[in-house]
Order: C-alpha cells, then structure tokens, then sequence
C-alpha cells in the first residue's frame, strides 16, 4: 500500500481546502471501496482527508421531497420511513446490493462514487486506461461479459457498479456539493460521464469537490429496481433497471427509465421512455419500450447476452411498477428487487 | 516490455551489475556484504513487522562495523523490479547475500505460497560458516544455496543477524506481548505515525500506527485480538465481522484511524467471564461449524442481525440474505440458521 498521511476534516470548507490544493489528495467516509483499492495498489493518494465525521448525515424532508445527508449510511437511508414508502426503488437498489456490514459502513456520497469492478482495473499488471492513462484496455479483447453495452470507447469499456446510483438517475435526484469554486446543483444523471479518451475521470466534480447532500425531489409515483446477478445474494448486477412511473388515471403520464450494469454511467433511455407517455400500460407496450431501450446496444464479445437479458429485465420491472404483475417481495426490499428468489426462497414464478 | 528469461544466478558467481531503486550501482556497494530481499511491493503489514525485526536486530546486536552502517546492509526490493530480473528473482520472495566481492554467497528463494522454515535457514548458514564445510542443501519448498569458504566474518556475522531474525519473529512475539502491543506495526515506506486511542470490548487502548493499519491488523497484530479472522482482507468473505457502535462491519475495509471514537466490539468481547453469549451458546449446540475459522465472523452478523430492529423478526430467507456477507466454506449454512433462530426465540 502506497503510503499517506491522515487528516480529520473539521468543516466543510477545511475538508475541501485540504482536498484542492493536493492534486494526490483524496476524500474518505466509509472507505468501502477506497480501502479496497488502496490495498490492491490501484489507489495512491499520499494525503486522506477523512469527512466521516463531518454533520452531513442528516436525512430530512426538503422541497416536498427528502434530502439524504451526503454522509448518511446505506443502511439508514435504506431504511428510512420516507424513502422506503416514496421511493422503494432507492430501498431496494440500496438492500440488493453488497452485504448488511458493508451498507453499513459505506455512505450515500460515496456508494455512486465507487469505481468500477472490472476486473482489469483492479489489476495493476494489467494495461487499463482508468487506472493507467494511455496503457490501453485489456478487456476490449480480454473476457469481456460484465461490461459495457452502451456509451463505451476505444479506451474504455467499463461499467459503473453502483445499484443505488441506477435508481437515483430514474428519479432525477439531484446532488448538492461544495467544493474549490463555491456551491453547486448537479444533476444526477450529469454526475458521471462517459469515457471517451479519458476515462480515468470518472465523474463530473472538480477536484477537492465535495458532495453535502443527495436530493430526492417530490414524486407521487411508482419506482422501482430490479436486479439480475450471478448469485442470489451479495453480487454485482449483470444488468439491472430502475423505472419511475407517474401514473394519471389508467394511463402513464410520464415515464423514467435507467439501465444498470449496461454504461459507465446509469443509462437513462429517452426514446424508450418517450413511448410510454399518454399510454395505459400493457405487456406489448413494454416489450415495444425494452426493444426500443436497447435499439442501439453494442456489444463486445463475450456481453452479447446481457441485451436479452436487460429486456426481459425492463419488461418485468415496467409490468410490476405499473401494477400488472406482483412484486417477487415486499416494495422497498431486497426481496422485491431480485430476480430468481432469495437464497432459499422458492422462485417466483415468471 | 517484454521480461527477457534470465538464467538463474548461482552461489559463487560475480552479480551482474544493476542498479538499486535510487540508481546507486551494485558496483558501488563492493567493500561491504548487502543483502538484498526481493518481495512485491505490496504494502503487507505482517511483512512490513518482519522488515522492522530484521532492521532492529541489525542495529541493536550488530557488532560496531556492521551498526553503524546497518541500513546500508539491508535493502527490501520489489521483486517486480528491474534488478529482480536481472537478479534471476523476477516476481519472487527472495533474499540474496552478496560479498564484499560482489559474488554471490547466499540465495534463499520463498515459494509461493511457502515460508521460510527454521531447518532450511539453519543448513544455509552452517553451508556459510568461515571455515570449508558441508554442501549446500536444497528442499522442494524453500530453495537455499550456499557458497561455502572463504567468506569474512563480517559478511557470516551478517547473514547470522539476518536468519537469526527471522527465527526470531514468534519468540519476540510471545516473550513479551505487552511491549510489543504498544509497538507501531512498522512499514518500509514509513509514513508518519499517528497516535490512536481505540475503544474495544470497553476497553481503551493507545497505539502508535501507520494510518494504512485496517483495523484487523491492529486487532490481530498489535493487540493480539486473534478472535477476529483474516479471511479475504478485500471485504468479501466477513471473516473479520465486528461491531462498530452496535452495527456489523468490516474491520479489514475499516482504517483503525477510522474507528477512533466509535465503541469497537469483537469475538472476546461478547461473552461474560465464563458465560458464553447466547449466540455462542447456540452455534455450539446446533454444530453450526466445521473448520470454525469463519465462526467468529458469522457469530457477530449474527447477533447484530439479532440487535437490529429491522432484522430481528426476519424468517429464515431473511436471516439468510441479512447473513449473505459471510461464508463458510465448509458450508455450515443450514446449522448456522438453525442457530440464529434459536436465539431469535430466546
């Protein structure tokens, strides 16, 4: 592990300072995924600015909508009464994923902040242009099959790993920070971005730039998550989506969808959701909407399955967020966002 | 870059010249014997404490010639580094012992996967006594040779100080663990030592550590807390489960530093003097264990699960996807559960 000095940040403004002026600086809280990485040698800041104990764990109600202390656990937003009832598909993208230790242990700024599985990353023998700039990519034509098919590049081919950030791009949550240039708003869905040619960079935030606060905004709607993987439990999604449905009357008045386990960001799919506006819910609307979701998939070699497999995935997410097939668990719970039953659990049928 | 294959360098041959990390030639260092140790560069604190034992010997019972000038005997290398290759110890745990010639005297190669075993650093160092005496000994784990005759004292007292220390490393523990606990697990790229004040099992205890300590390696190695395993040590398995303020986490992702101010709680915290917690209680009677090393892990999910409001009521499925972040490779699952719902009824 490459050395680094420790500092507990005492304000916001300290952190970021701290933070700003060293470009190998790096922020912590939970460390989940950071201590991880620094012991795989992938991670080398010579300076950790710890904001764990920063007062930014706070979950409160906001603008007819909840606001989500940046250093709140997954556990405690998971769990907490408003979002549980409002916004099941963050319940449910926060309990399907890791395991009971690691969400608690690991904050609501940081879980969208982990960086990608691939398993080239995590390998400094490896060429990976993420970790390496300009040493190349070797899961392009390496075992590729949890990787990208949407948004990817010559140089990168990685997703992003994050549940709960797929849920929060279909909600349109809204990320407060502070950082080196004052305050800002960002949009989730503008705070990762796509590789291009420098996908070593994997969101927006300036250096030293620090997340307060995720804001839900008021939704009176339906969401949802559900999550595809190689095992039952405590695995990353092979695909996985979130839908948001608001409802008038018998028909959808507005439709969100986001793709999990697809990009290197949470895929969110205008032309798809665009079909499903003004319409009543039916299973041959929402095969139309997963077709056109995946029109323009690329795959790589060894990913191809994950097209049928998403399809699938958001008709049956569409088809129970609107109320036509049963949920496979109680809304809001790990149960609800699995597919193939829990360990142990009898699979529900489908 | 391809690594070109470089024939193995034997005992009683002149090391081809390269250069250390900071440039200075091999050439350079003729007149005095180095040892030279080849290990990844990976920051490994277990490795890091044997580093630290080696230093400290060579500098407290060296003979004046050899302590004054100890650092500049001892140089820990990446074996993925270019004199590694050109060494013939490429990718290897390797400790090499040249001359003041410059000729190759000792070279002990580590296995992967093996360590060095008091009977293989015996038979290298009576092959290096002054005196012509027996042939070098080789075994299938640990590979040593050794050049015989016509070696300095310097250079045998060198290589005694070195094998001595590593024979050293569980006596020094076990002899005199109190002093050693207040000890800092050291580092080859020390970074500056922090001052920590940990609460475990109610108990305040002082450290000096490297912030790159986890909280496992302080448990285990500073406090000799072995109750808490090492599985994984990348949070994949919940071996090292503890409880920070009453929630399970994961001691090998948690930086000690970290955990400062937060009430820690492992395995030896739980029962109380002779009375075990009920969940102990209850994984002994429902056999909820083969091996038993993953058994102090499961055993604190478990009664955290048990302490959580949200989980505390689950049904078996429940208990099972709250318990997913801990294996057991000897698969004890259906007895574990079994033992988590008797304590559920208690």
């Amino acid at each position: 592990m490459h050395p680094f000095q420790y500092q507990r940040a005492e304000n916001n403004g300290q952190a970021v300072a701290a933070v700003a002026k060293n470009p190998e600086a790096a922020f912590i809280a939970g460390g989940t995924s950071q201590v991880d990485l620094l012991k795989e040698g992938v991670h080398k800041p010579n300076l950790l600015v710890d904001v764990a104990g920063l007062p930014l764990r706070q979950i409160t109600d906001f603008e007819g909508g909840v606001r989500i202390g940046a250093n709140a656990t997954n556990t405690e937003a998971a769990y907490f009464p408003a979002i549980q009832a409002r916004y099941p598909a963050v319940s449910e993208a926060l309990l399907a994923g890791a395991s009971v230790q690691i969400r608690n242990m690991a904050t609501m700024a940081g879980n969208p902040l982990q960086r990608t599985r691939c398993p080239y990353f995590r390998d400094p023998d490896q060429p990976c242009n993420k970790r390496t700039p300009g040493s190349g990519c070797a899961a392009i034509g390496g075992y590729n099959h949890v990787h990208a098919l949407f948004g990817a590049s010559e140089a990168c081919v990685a997703t992003h790993p994050s549940d709960l950030a797929v849920a929060l791009a279909a909600l349109d949550a809204r990320v407060q920070t502070t950082g080196p240039q004052g305050s800002r708003t960002i949009a989730f869905t503008d705070l990762h971005r796509l590789p291009g040619t420098t996908p070593h960079l994997d969101t927006t935030l300036a250096h030293g730039e620090l997340i307060t606060s995720i804001d839900l905004p008021a939704f009176a709607g339906r969401s949802h998550y559900l999550k595809v993987r190689e095992r039952a439990s405590y695995a990353y999604a092979l695909a996985s989506c979130a839908v948001a449905l608001e409802m008038d009357g018998p028909k959808i008045k507005r439709a969100r969808i986001a793709l999990g386990g697809v990009a290197h960001k949470p895929w969110r799919t205008p032309a798809a959701e665009a079909l499903l506006a003004g319409q009543r819910p039916t299973e041959k609307l929402f095969q139309a909407t997963a077709a056109a979701a995946f029109a323009d998939a690329k795959p790589l070699e060894h990913n191809a399955y994950k097209i049928p497999m998403g399809r699938n995935l958001l008709v049956r997410a569409l088809l129970e967020t609107s109320g036509l097939q049963p949920l496979a668990g109680p809304a809001g719970t790990a149960f609800a966002a699995s597919v193939g039953g829990m360990a142990g659990q009898v699979a529900t049928p489908n | 870059m391809t690594p070109q294959p470089v024939p193995a360098l034997q005992t009683g041959d002149v090391a081809p010249n390269g250069a250390l990390p900071d440039g200075t030639p091999l050439l350079a260092l003729r007149g005095r014997p180095v040892i030279l140790a080849f290990a990844p560069s990976t920051w490994n604190p277990a490795q890091a404490y044997q580093s630290e034992i080696f230093a400290r010997l060579l500098r407290e019972f060296g003979d004046d010639a050899l302590t004054n000038a100890a650092p500049e005997f001892w140089h820990a290398l990446d074996c993925r580094g270019e004199l590694a290759a050109q060494l013939g110890a490429a990718g290897q745990r390797a400790l090499l012992l040249l001359d003041e010639e410059g000729i190759l005297r000792w070279k002990t190669i580590v296995e992967p996967g093996q360590e060095l075993r008091a009977g293989q650093v015996l038979a290298a160092l009576e092959a290096l006594r002054p005196a012509p005496t027996t042939p070098p000994n080789t075994t299938a784990a640990v590979d040593t040779e050794a050049a015989t005759g016509g070696m300095s004292r310097r250079t045998f007292v060198l290589a005694t100080l070195a094998a001595a220390a590593l024979l050293a490393l569980p006596s020094v523990v076990t002899a005199a663990p109190a002093d050693i606990s207040a000890r800092p697990i050291p580092t080859e790229n020390r970074a500056a030592m922090l001052p920590i004040e940990l609460n475990i099992n109610g108990e305040k205890h002082r450290l000096e550590l490297d912030p790159r300590t986890a909280l496992l390696d302080a448990l285990r190695g500073n406090l000799h807390l072995t109750g808490t395993k090492k599985g994984c040590d990348h949070g994949q398995c919940g071996a090292c489960t503890v409880h920070l303020d009453g929630h399970s986490a994961l001691s090998c992702l948690t930086l000690a530093v970290m955990a400062q101010g937060k009430a820690i709680t492992t395995i030896e915290g739980l029962a109380k003097g002779d009375t075990l917690h009920p969940m102990q209680a209850a994984f002994i009677k429902h056999d909820a264990f083969q091996c038993g090393y993953c058994t102090p892990g499961q055993i604190m999910s478990a009664t955290a699960l048990l302490a959580d409001p949200h989980t505390r009521h689950g049904s078996a499925v429940e208990i099972r996807e709250a318990m997913s972040g801990n294996l057991c490779r000897c698969a004890a699952y259906p007895n574990i559960i079994a033992a988590i719902e008797e304590a559920q009824r208690a």
